[in-house]
This record gives C-alpha cells, sequence and structure tokens, in this order.
C-alpha cells in the first residue's frame, strides 16, 4: 500500500507564560492508504497535538518548530493548483509549511476531515441538521437546492438515521447523543475526504452507542476506502477498529505495529506497562496494575528515553541517550534499548502473556465489563 | 403560539391594570395645593368648588371607576393644566410621531455602526482595533451623557453652521440630535456583540465547521455572527422603545417638541389625567418591548418554543 500521509521529524512546541513546551519530539510516522490506524497513549502524550497538525487547527499558542507533514492523496490538483507547501513535482504538499488559515481551506473537509470529542456540541445549535450536512456538500461538491437534499438524505441513510426527511428538518437539541454523533459522521461523511481522524470517538456516549458508532465507522471505511486515525486511550476500541497502533508516550512514537504485534509481541517497556494495567489482566483479590509515577515534565528538556524514570528495570543507558527505532519485523518498531544485541534479555511481563489467552483482540473490550463486575 | 400570545396579552393587561391603579391612587396623594396656582388666596368653598369640578371630591373607588370607565371607552380625559381642556390623547398624538422618527433613525444608525464595530472588535480581539473600540465604550459609559451631548452641540453647530435650536424642516437640524442619541447605544451594541462572539468563537461547533473547511468569513457571519445575535435580539425592542420615549435630556437641550420631559412636566404641574395618560403609554411601550424581544428570541432560536414545554 501506498502512503498517504508522512510525518518525517515533527516538532511542536508551545508557549506558555514565556516558557517552552516541547508537545512533539520528532514524531516520524507514515499511514497507509485505507488503513485505519489507532494512536494510543495517555492524556497529554501528544495524541490530539499530532493530529491537529494535520487539520491546522493547532491552538494559537502552538507551532511547529521543525519536520515534515507530506500528504500524499491531492495527485493532480497539485500540479494544477500549486500553493504553499506543495514540492516541485507536485507529488505532495507539505501541511508544516502552511501559514495562512487559506492554505487550509484545500485540505480541510475536503482531504482530511476530523470527527471531534463531544458530539453533544459540535453541531451548531441553530442550524437544521439538514443545513448543516448540506453546508459541507455545497463546500466541497458545489451542491445546491433540490440536488444537496437528495444527497443529504442519502448520506443521513448512509450513516444509519432513521426517518432522514424528518431529521433533515430537526435541530440538534432534538436529537440524542448517539444520533447527534451521527450526524457529526454524516457531515464529515458528506466532505467526501480521504482521511478522517476520530478524536476520541466514543468516549462521550454510553457503552451500546459505543458499538454502534464503530461499526458504523468500520462500514463507513470499507464503503469509501477512507483512511482513519483513531484517537483514543481505550484499548477496547484499538482492539476493534485498527489495523496498526502507534503507542505515544511523552512526544513520541515509541512503538508502533500491527494490532497483533503491539497485543501480543510487544517490545517498549511503556507499552508492556500499558498492557498490563488492563484490569481483565488482574488477578482477583489482587490490586490492578497502575503504571508508577508521572510522566515527564515537557518544559524540561528530555534525555534518554522518556519512559526511564518510571520504568523499575531501566537500563543506564535509558537515562543518557535516546534509543532510535529497532526493527523487529517490517511492519513493527519501537524505540527502546532492549532490543539492541548488547542489551540484557529481558522478558515482557508474564501477565502480558494472558492477552492472548483472552482470544481475538477484540476480547478486551467485552472482558473488560466482566472484570469490573468480578471485583465489584 | 397563538394560546401562549392570547396568555402573554391577558397577563398584560392585568399589569397595565396594577400600575395604573398604583399610579392613580399615588398621584391623589398630592396636596391639594398643587392644584391650585393661587391656593393662599382661596375660600375654603372655592376650593371645595374647583374640586369638585375636577371630581376630586368623591370617594377614591368612584373616582377609579370612573376612569376605568372612560378609559374603556378610549378615552383618557382632558389635560387641566399643560394644555388646558384639550384630551389628553391628542396632546400625546402631536408629540408622539415627532419622538419616534427620531428614535428610530437613532436606532437604524446605531445598529449600522455598532454592530459592525462590535464584529470588528471580536474578530480583532486583543489587537487594535479591539483596542480602540473597548476605549470608545469605556468613554460613553463612563463619561456622563450630559457631558458629551452639551459638547456635541455646542462644538457640533458651530461646526455646521445651524442654528441651535432644533428644526424638523431641516435635514441637517436631525443629525446632531441623532448622533447624540446613538452614542449610547453604540458603545452597547458593540460591547454586547463582541462579548457575544467571543463566546461563540470559542465552542465546538466552530471547531466542527472549520473542519468542514468553512472559510473566516463564512464562519464568522453564517455561525458565530448569526448564532451570538440571538441574546441581542432580546434587548432590541426594549432598546428602541427606550430611546423612543427616553429622550428627556436631549429632546429639552435641543428644544425637540417630543415626548422627552413630558412626564416630568406634567408631574410637577399635577395634570392628573396626563400623568396617567403618559403612564399608560410608558407602560404599554414596556411590555410590548419585552414581548417582541422574547417573539424575536423564538424566530431566532429553534430550542426555544412557545408551543411545547421542556424538551427532551
Amino acid at each position: 500500500m501506498a502512503h498517504i500521509l508522512s510525518v518525517r521529524n515533527l516538532h511542536v512546541q508551545f508557549t506558555l507564560r514565556g516558557r517552552k513546551l516541547h508537545a512533539l519530539r520528532g514524531i516520524d510516522l507514515d499511514v497507509e492508504d485505507g488503513e485505519s490506524l489507532a494512536i494510543v497513549g495517555e492524556s497529554g502524550s501528544g495524541k490530539s497535538v499530532l493530529n491537529k497538525n494535520f487539520i491546522g487547527l493547532l491552538d494559537q499558542n502552538g507551532s511547529v518548530t521543525d519536520g515534515e507533514i507530506r500528504y500524499y492523496g491531492m495527485g493532480d490538483k497539485l500540479r494544477h493548483y500549486p500553493g504553499a507547501g506543495v514540492d516541485e513535482n507536485g507529488s505532495y504538499i507539505d501541511l508544516a509549511q502552511f501559514k495562512k488559515n487559506e492554505d487550509w481551506l484545500r485540505i480541510r473537509g475536503s482531504e482530511i476531515c476530523m470527527i471531534p470529542q463531544d458530539p453533544m456540541t459540535s453541531l451548531n445549535p441553530l442550524k437544521t441538521i439538514g443545513w448543516q450536512i448540506a453546508e459541507a456538500l455545497m463546500l466541497h461538491r458545489g451542491m445546491k437546492g433540490k440536488m444537496a437534499y437528495e444527497e443529504t438524505i442519502r448520506i443521513l441513510e448512509d450513516v444509519r438515521i432513521d426517518n432522514p426527511k424528518r431529521r433533515y428538518k430537526q435541530y440538534p437539541h432534538e436529537l440524542s447523543g448517539g444520533m447527534r454523533q451521527r450526524v457529526v459522521i454524516a457531515i464529515a461523511m458528506a466532505c467526501n475526504p480521504r482521511i478522517l481522524i476520530c478524536d476520541e470517538p466514543t468516549t462521550a456516549l454510553d457503552v451500546t452507542i459505543q458499538a454502534q458508532v464503530l461499526h458504523l465507522l468500520r462500514e463507513l471505511k470499507e464503503k469509501y476506502n477512507l483512511t482513519i486515525i483513531f484517537i483514543t486511550h481505550d484499548l477496547g476500541v484499538v482492539a476493534n477498529v485498527a489495523d496498526r497502533v502507534a503507542v505515544m508516550y511523552a512526544g513520541d512514537i515509541i512503538e508502533i505495529g500491527l494490532v497483533n504485534e503491539i497485543f501480543y509481541d510487544p517490545r517498549h517497556p511503556y507499552t508492556w506497562a500499558l498492557l498490563s494495567s488492563l484490569p481483565q489482566l488482574g488477578h482477583r483479590g489482587e490490586e490492578l496494575y497502575a503504571i508508577q509515577g508521572t510522566p515527564p515534565n515537557l518544559f524540561k528538556e528530555v534525555r534518554g528515553d522518556a519512559f526511564a524514570a518510571r520504568n523499575p528495570n531501566a537500563l543506564v543507558i535509558d537515562s543518557l541517550q535516546q534509543p532510535p527505532y529497532f526493527d523487529i519485523t517490517p511492519t513493527h518498531r519501537a524505540k527502546t534499548w532492549l532490543l539492541d544485541e548488547r542489551a540484557p534479555k529481558m522478558e515482557a511481563p508474564k501477565q502480558i502473556g494472558k492477552i492472548r489467552s483472552l482470544g481475538h483482540p477484540s476480547a478486551p473490550a467485552d472482558a473488560g465489563k466482566e472484570a469490573e463486575h468480578a471485583d465489584a | 403560539m397563538l394560546k401562549y400570545l392570547l396568555k402573554r396579552f391577558a397577563r398584560s393587561i392585568l399589569t397595565l391594570f396594577f400600575i395604573l391603579t398604583i399610579v392613580f391612587v399615588l398621584v391623589r396623594q398630592m396636596p391639594i395645593e398643587g392644584y391650585f396656582p393661587n391656593f393662599e388666596k382661596m375660600t375654603q368653598s372655592q376650593i371645595e368648588n374647583g374640586l369638585h369640578q375636577m371630581g376630586l371630591d368623591q370617594p377614591m373607588v368612584v373616582q377609579l371607576i370612573e376612569f376605568y370607565k372612560g378609559l374603556f371607552h378610549g378615552d383618557l380625559g382632558v389635560s387641566r393644566v399643560y394644555n388646558r381642556g384639550k384630551p389628553v390623547w391628542d396632546i400625546l398624538k402631536t408629540k408622539l410621531p415627532l419622538s419616534i422618527q427620531l428614535g428610530s433613525l437613532s436606532i437604524v444608525f446605531s445598529m449600522i455602526v455598532g454592530l459592525p464595530m462590535g464584529i470588528l472588535m471580536a474578530k480583532r480581539k486583543g489587537k487594535l482595533p479591539d483596542h480602540i473600540g473597548t476605549a470608545f465604550i469605556v468613554l460613553i459609559q463612563a463619561v456622563p451623557a450630559a457631558v458629551y451631548y452639551l459638547f456635541i452641540q455646542l462644538y457640533g453647530t458651530e461646526l455646521m453652521q445651524i442654528k441651535l435650536r432644533f428644526d424638523p424642516a431641516d435635514f441637517r437640524s436631525w443629525i446632531l440630535p441623532v448622533l447624540s442619541l446613538s452614542l449610547g447605544n453604540i458603545a452597547y451594541y458593540a460591547m454586547w456583540i463582541r462579548r457575544y462572539m467571543v463566546d461563540e468563537s470559542t465552542k465546538d461547533y466552530i471547531m466542527l465547521a472549520r473542519i468542514k473547511g468553512c472559510s473566516e468569513g463564512r464562519i464568522m457571519f453564517r455561525h458565530i455572527f448569526r448564532n451570538a445575535f440571538v441574546p441581542m435580539a432580546q434587548y432590541l425592542p426594549t432598546s428602541f422603545l427606550n430611546t423612543v420615549v427616553g429622550s428627556i435630556y436631549i429632546e429639552s437641550l435641543w428644544s425637540i417638541k417630543g415626548m422627552g420631559g413630558l412626564l416630568v412636566d406634567v408631574i410637577h404641574k399635577q395634570d392628573n389625567n396626563m400623568i396617567l395618560g403618559i403612564v399608560l403609554l410608558f407602560a404599554c411601550v414596556g411590555i410590548l418591548g419585552l414581548m417582541l424581544g422574547d417573539l424575536l428570541m423564538v424566530l431566532f432560536d429553534p430550542r426555544i418554543s412557545f408551543s411545547k414545554k421542556g424538551g427532551d
């Protein structure tokens, strides 16, 4: 498969009260056309900041200080309409070069679209559902009047909203949370993007609706050959929808691989710790595993492996020098000195092996509920 | 909707009844001396005769019933002092049009200037236009209106080479009073539309509009301004009507023969029927303003509905 998005050595800094916060520290990431990639990591690891770069929604005080974000999805359009960030051959456009808001207008919606976190507040309260979907049709596909109306109805059916003709005229406050999330998805689909970023698409929804929305996203992905990037900290969602998983820690991707590789053969101590904290891996009667300490302060320069301070088995070199990527398989690589041939052999924690016994990766989502009950 | 309006109308009538009754009782607590300019020289029988002529010697309840009987037939009675013998409504009728014209012009002007000013301030928040606008608003709010009214009158007329006295036939004569009347409203509109727009622009749905690919101009007008205007809409009718009837100082300053100052004048003169007539007018204006404001809200905001109770 071809890359649709290539991030190279991306650094993003925020200025907060005169101090520099190094939010992204040299991200390298390739997104394949048509895949679904999950980006996991704890709050503040930079998942959202990374994705906001793809759509130009970085907060005012943040800026790209180094690196490239190459977008390959525009094809011939670039040769005919050069502009900021377009390379000489017109083969890609570098989003990191964008300075003005106008530059983003050719990307937002039509090429890369995003589903924001909270469906309850993401719709304009004073406009009908239909108007809001038709607006996207008008902006990106030049549709108006009856044509836009019919296409809107079709999209509403596409996102499994019943009675679309009635819904067209309704206002957001007349719909439930799950319905509103579907409308937001419908707006995204009306834009007809190549890449869809889902920023924790299910956190604001209850469990049954979560499953429905994920199912819908999977369906749409197949139907329209979408590339989906999920931002989440719910490993159940990851197992459910992702082809590949990128694990972020302190503004860097420390391990990336196919979903099976990450769940069954994790290599970075942080990924071990993250997976070990799945409640379904705990023993009845014992305390659940929790990662000790707090993430590093990104106002200060991070030296060596960012996770070293919280890793009880850290090597000496971990606190001295940042590890490079080590390839495990062609699809799986991790940034940890443990993969260096000189490193002592260290086994993944025992309980990680139990993930396999949970069966298909999608199991954690359901097993999680049982574990909760058992613990209660 | 219709049911709500009828209910609202019935309640307005009740409100009017209370206002008029209270004012009616209050004006009759004023000293009898006030009714007669040469009270000291009058004999007891002359006074009684005078009171009898005005119907003031009857019990309060009877007077009140008589008043409402008249009102029911659309008769506000006649002026006793202000314009002796002339029906109250005829007096008001000559004064209202001028005030309405003046007020309407001022409101239109305020909106034309105030709203774009607020939009610009919101768009360039924290930058120069915002600072200039804020300075203007603070100045208008902090300096007593009378000061800049005088300033405008004195220097404005000199600059334009026109008379201090208002002349309805000369259009140049309208400019300065309208400007004076507008300054407060301009500051008010600019301040609130800026504030509401800044509020709206940080909301999640604006982010979605941006993600969708809306240009900043489209976001500004189709999403932010439209939504910020809703809370403004509620106060527009009230502010309009207040401007029409409340330009007391400006009208006396320019000797404009409008409604302003009339109420104070007739209270001094203890012209009971005039007082009640003007109070009735002002009360109607106030109630109507609130009602129109609520109607505008319904028109602009689908979440507010008169017919259904509650939401989901």
